[in-house]
């Protein structure tokens, strides 16, 4: 029985300790945020690599989330004579659910793990100590922009995810069960309010501070070697995604 | 090695007394003064760069070759390595005062008091795991102690942060024992890097410093290439471009020549020889190569289980009676040393 006990205590601790760790590197990439120097080059090549590099995943896992919406969607209504619904069911799934979520999720598995490789063999490449012997502070110059990056792309990428995934569900609907244009599209003008959108980039916004917060501080601490920035990347992946799903539910039950 | 009388000392003394390299090698009678005055007159650039790179130009004059050129630089270090041995006369630049670190557990450092001379080149020698690179990392910051100081000239390094710290990280660079190269940025620009984010050189300069220091290091024209098409010397010297291009006061080298086949170890311990010869920088530098790097050095530290075992000049050490000392520089199997 002391043993477990010993077992929970432990754990205990090493969860508040690496808890107040994370916000502490968070904090502390906040304040070096505002400060000079602005590299903005730095910025521009991540967001490139976090944004426009994820648009091909994105794109595809949009198309295929409207199309398979639109097709559970229409067989759900009909059993009811709700066939007109389909519209705005699939574009206030995609708008305040999916389209923040998956996406969150697909930059998580794409640039993520990414990040969080490529920090963690920096650090034990002993890069990372040489930019700070050189005197440029490493959380600035390396975690920063990737942070930055990930808030600025986020939402962009959620906005054309939710307008290829109502694309994919319009193929589906129109295309393929001969649902009139008129009736998908005007119930979204009707049903869609701007409430709905800015939930949805809130969400984003808050998903892409995760992904890159949590993928840059598992990078930025890896240690012992090829092992080490493996346990990272895979602890980065994981907790980046489940605290994501976390998020979405307290974010929908305040904004509700 | 037998104590040289009193007219040999100061005739050593003499001999060893720095000179500018062209100046050197004239009164070791290895170019003639003509040579020297015709080298300088054709060399383009700043007073500076016409110093750093005079043996280049002799050499491209064919006045000198490289070899020869590098083993008089050798026997020069070799004369004051013995003046330094009798005068022992140095100021000191980084001093720990009775520091202790713990990792994991175990004690790196064991209350260790340690001095490392200016304008030398001084060795940290010891068993792996004694503390080396844990101590060089305390010297520029990188690690605090959990207790005692370290101090870098009249900086208490150990207890700056912030902007303070980076004042006197302005006055180290450092070789990493695996280089820490910038895997996505190639040879110019990883040599760049330092000049372009702590300085406001033009990119015109700075592509002219970064020339200059590859030229020294002998990997002019290798600027386009990225680190994982160098081999393991060319990263070390590539590194080592980068560690100089700040012009720094110290040089930390973390195991130079490690991994490198006896030939670019060789090539190095030279290499690392014309820098000191070219800058006179304080050089401090963790090494395995025994017994060959006490040739190459003025000042031997001895560490052991995170403690000086024996500090002193290259000479002192090697012939020192200590049995921990005999057993590592002769790599014999039984003494106080157990690892089977």
């Amino acid at each position: 029985m002391i043993p477990l006990i010993q077992h929970i205590g432990r754990y205990t601790i090493e969860f508040v300790l690496e808890t107040g760790r994370m916000f502490l590197f968070l904090f502390t990439v906040i304040a070096l945020a505002v400060r000079p120097p602005y590299r903005i080059h730095n910025l521009l090549k991540q967001i490139h690599f976090i944004g426009i590099r994820s648009l091909f995943v994105i794109v595809l896992t949009a198309i295929f989330a409207g199309m398979v919406l639109a097709l559970q969607g229409y067989y759900t209504l009909t059993r009811f004579g709700a066939e007109g619904m389909l519209g705005p069911a699939v574009a206030l799934s995609i708008i305040r659910e999916l389209g923040p979520v998956l996406s969150g999720l697909m930059v998580t598995g794409r640039a993520g793990s990414a990040l969080a490789a490529e920090l963690g063999i920096m650090r034990i490449r002993e890069q990372v100590d040489a930019l700070e012997v050189m005197g440029i502070s490493s959380l600035q110059y390396l975690v920063v922009p990737r942070i930055l990056a990930g808030l600025i792309s986020l939402p962009i990428l959620t906005v054309i995810f939710d307008v290829i995934g109502i694309l994919g569900g319009y193929l589906i609907a129109v295309q393929l069960l001969e649902m009139s244009s008129g009736v998908y599209f005007s119930g979204i003008e009707s049903a869609v309010v701007m409430r709905d959108i800015t939930t949805g980039l809130i969400k984003a916004v808050s998903f892409g501070l995760i992904v890159t917060w949590i993928c840059t501080f598992k990078g930025y601490h890896a240690k012992r070697g090829a092992e080490g920035v493996s346990q990272a990347t895979t602890s980065a992946v994981v907790l980046s995604s489940v605290l994501i799903l976390v998020c979405d539910y307290f974010i929908t039950s305040v904004l509700l | 090695m037998s104590q040289p009388s009193a007219l040999q000392a100061s005739t050593i003394q003499e001999e060893a007394m720095p000179l500018p390299i062209g100046e050197r090698l004239v009164r070791n009678q290895c170019i003639t003064p003509q040579q020297l005055q015709e080298a300088l007159a054709q060399q383009s650039g700043t007073s500076v760069n016409k110093e750093a790179l005079i043996g280049k130009k002799l050499i491209e004059m064919g006045y000198i070759s490289h070899p020869a050129l590098l083993e008089c630089l050798f026997h020069q270090l070799t004369r004051e390595r013995i003046a330094y041995q009798l005068d022992r006369q140095a100021s000191t630049i980084i001093r720990f005062n009775h520091v202790e670190k713990t990792l994991d557990g175990r004690k790196v450092l064991d209350n260790l008091n340690l001095e490392i001379p200016a304008n030398k080149i001084t060795a940290i020698i010891g068993i792996s795991g004694g503390g080396k690179s844990v101590t060089l990392k305390h010297m520029v910051g990188l690690m605090k102690p959990d207790q005692g100081e370290v101090w870098v000239g009249d900086q208490p390094v150990s207890k700056l942060s912030g902007r303070q710290l980076n004042e006197v990280r302005r006055r180290f660079s450092m070789l990493f024992q695996e280089g820490a190269l910038f895997d996505s940025l190639n040879v110019t620009d990883n040599v760049a890097f330092p000049l372009r984010e702590k300085t406001r050189l033009s990119e015109q300069e700075i592509l002219q410093r970064v020339e200059t220091c590859l030229q020294e290091v002998n990997l002019a024209g290798m600027g386009h290439k990225f680190p994982d098409e160098l081999s393991g010397g060319m990263k070390k010297r590539a590194a080592l471009a980068r560690a100089l291009v700040t012009q720094p006061e110290i040089i930390l080298l973390d195991e130079p020549t490690a991994g490198l086949d006896p030939i670019i170890e060789n090539a190095i311990h030279y290499l690392i020889c014309d820098t000191y010869m070219r800058t006179r920088y304080t050089i401090v530098c963790i090494s395995h190569a025994v017994p060959a790097i006490f040739d190459w050095c003025h000042h031997v530290v001895v560490l052991h289980r995170g403690r000086v075992l024996a500090s002193g000049p290259s000479l002192d050490i090697r012939h020192s009676t200590d049995p921990t000392i005999k057993q590592f520089i002769s790599g014999a199997l039984d003494g106080p040393i157990q690892v089977i």
